[in-house]
């Protein structure tokens, strides 16, 4: 039984989920349970009070990851030793574990490691011996060597205590596992978008990992995955509800054509690079320098497009900052002899910096622009299916549904499971709704 | 109700990060539509609809200044220049298309992963038509004479954390 953040955010939540522990036990199951932090944003031990607590030493000095991971896992430490306690005042006695004394190893990328194996000896005899374990979600340990004492602590990334939850679950042969948030399960759409948008009994891992890949937040695909992996039964349920939740199944398990929702990503800003000014055996190099820089810096893309005379994607408005900086003003020289040197711009209008660039480079004769043609205030609305997209006409019902409400649709991109539309901000709310109602998800069970 | 525990084995987990496996489906289409007059919105959904009623299934739709393009089975590729036949616009058909699928699990989770698949495959010189992406993989559309070249770039890149 994993616990979010909201379920474990104030002593009246955490008391209604330790309840449902306690219901279970009195069900004869033995539960182990794993928690969430403790804190949300704003709140003393939430990320970003203890990541704040690092930068105001000096902002301008990056703290090294492993410091970060030993820092955030104090918030699900925290979180599994009140939980334990709050189990234990309700007459059950309960241990809290880290996730290195569960027994999870992972690889050693701090910040995004990968659970490698897990030993869950310790699990076992608190089991065995009567009490409840709790475990910290999110983290574990990465063994550099053997014998090395404890080892390092490591933390699981995006999803990481769900992804703790559904390895427990496999190692130790659970019956089920099941994730508690505070919504009914996996919806047709977002309730604050669509309020009558019913809650899926059932839907296939690939279908909620292509919901999280479009950018909803759901159950997490890489504990979906392990779950599917190791045949374990994953609920997603509503700690403050007795709604019988949405269970996630294999793709065999529910076979056939249908709809499963309308999703949409947070801020984005789409750019789209002309080449055509570029000389032909040059777009490769310039291409390629625009990818490698977005994946050395981390930039996470969205519809990306790739023609020969151009290339294009949307970036999370978050990381557009960092990408702005990145090609402002960037010059490339290419060409050997025949030198012909690229000036990079991003937006119609040359900035200061580009303009000065430009002065500076003038006397090196041959120089071209590469000009980003920017769309600020945009996101992405995807309609998600099974065997669905490759119906003849779907196309023509998403656009011909968008241009009646009036909603521009700047470009298009689809998949297997998915078909998604780049629309104005402004426009989400509007567009969500108008293709919830074309595609009647309002009847999907 | 009660259950046994025995799994006290150490079990292997998560799937590797980076390229896991690379599939090739062949035999598609890749349909330009250009010129198109009048409205371009409109225009666009006068040709989306003679495509569906045409019962003609398309992938890879991108909207172009002009037009769109899009993929199609091959078998389709004379029944969507039927279906377009009166419409004013101009269309170009390119044959033996295939579709490249770079497997990489969690691939938004690894930052920077599908940006760095993207290069390396630009990198190699393979003429890419189109490209997409779902959770678990990168789509490339290329002249199929091409896909088996790609598929052998991509297949030095396999186990590399490329992310990392």
């Amino acid at each position: 039984m994993k616990f979010g953040g909201t379920s474990v955010a104030t002593p009246e939540a955490r008391m209604i989920s330790a309840l449902r522990v306690v219901s279970a036990r009195e069900q004869g199951f033995h539960p182990v349970v794993v928690v969430s932090a403790i804190g949300r944003r704003g709140m003393p031990y939430a990320t970003d009070t203890l990541m704040g607590m690092l930068r105001e030493i000096d902002p301008n000095v990056e703290p090294e990851p492993r410091e970060i991971d030993l820092l955030l896992a104090c918030g699900e430490i925290l979180s599994a030793v009140i939980f334990a306690h709050t189990l234990k005042t309700l007459g059950h006695t309960a241990q809290a574990f880290r996730g290195g004394q569960a027994g999870i190893r992972t690889d050693g990328v701090y910040g995004n490691a990968r659970i490698v194996s897990i030993h869950p000896v310790s699990l076992l005899d608190s089991l065995q011996g009567g009490y409840i374990p709790v475990v910290c979600g999110f983290q574990g340990v990465f063994i550099a060597k053997s014998g090395a004492p404890g080892g390092e602590l490591t933390t699981l990334g995006r999803g990481g205590s769900d992804t703790t939850g559904s390895a427990l679950g496999a190692a130790l042969s659970a019956e089920a596992v099941e994730i508690y948030t505070d919504v009914d399960g996996v919806k047709t759409a977002d309730p604050d978008y669509v309020a009558d948008a019913p809650t899926l009994r059932q839907v296939t891992y690939d279908e909620v990992a292509e919901i999280a890949h479009l950018g909803a937040k759901v159950v997490h695909p890489r504990a979906a995955e392990v779950a599917m992996q190791y045949g374990i039964p994953l609920w997603v349920k509503n700690t403050f509800s007795d709604d019988i939740g949405t269970e996630i199944v294999r793709r065999d398990k529910l076979p056939g054509r249908r709809l499963t929702g309308v999703t949409h990503t947070g801020k984005l800003v789409f750019m789209q690079f002309d080449l055509a000014d570029a000389r032909p055996e040059d777009r490769v190099a310039l291409t390629t320098a625009i990818y490698d820089m977005m994946a050395r810096y981390g930039v996470n893309l969205f519809m990306m497009n790739l023609n020969a005379e151009s290339t294009g994607f949307a970036v999370p408005r978050g990381q557009y900052p960092l990408v702005k900086e990145l090609l402002e003003g960037l010059v490339i020289p290419l060409g050997g002899e025949t030198l012909t040197t690229y000036l990079f711009q991003v937006g119609a209008q040359p900035s200061r910096e580009v303009e000065s660039q430009a002065a500076l480079l003038a006397p090196l004769g041959n120089v071209r622009r590469v000009v980003s043609e920017l769309t600020e205030g945009c996101t992405m609305v995807s309609l998600v299916g099974h065997e669905y997209m490759q119906r003849p006409g779907v196309y023509f019902d998403v656009l011909s549904t968008l241009a009646e409400g009036q909603v521009a649709v700047l470009q298009t991109s689809d998949s297997e499971f998915s078909l998604s539309c780049l629309v104005p901000e402004s426009d989400t709310h509007r567009a969500v709704k108008l293709l919830h109602d074309r595609f009647k998800l309002s009847e999907v069970r | 109700m009660e259950r046994q525990h025995t799994s006290t084995q150490e079990t292997g987990f998560e799937k590797k990060r980076g390229i896991g496996k690379i599939d090739v489906r062949t035999g598609y289409a890749q349909v330009l539509v250009s010129r198109l007059e009048g409205e371009i919105v409109q225009a666009r959904l006068r040709l989306l609809e003679a495509i569906k009623d045409a019962q003609i299934g398309i992938d890879f739709l991108k909207l172009t200044p002009s037009g769109l393009s899009c993929l199609v089975a091959e078998s389709d590729s004379e029944k969507i220049s039927q279906a377009l036949q009166g419409h004013p616009l101009r269309l170009q058909i390119h044959h033996d298309r295939s579709i490249v699928l770079v497997h990489a699990v969690n691939m938004r989770d690894e930052e920077g992963l599908i940006a760095r698949i993207v290069q390396k495959v630009i990198e190699s010189g393979a003429p890419i038509d189109h490209l997409g992406d779902m959770h678990d993989r990168v789509l490339l559309v290329v002249p199929g004479a091409h896909a088996e070249a790609l598929v052998q770039v991509l297949e030095t890149l396999k186990g590399n954390e490329l992310a990392h």
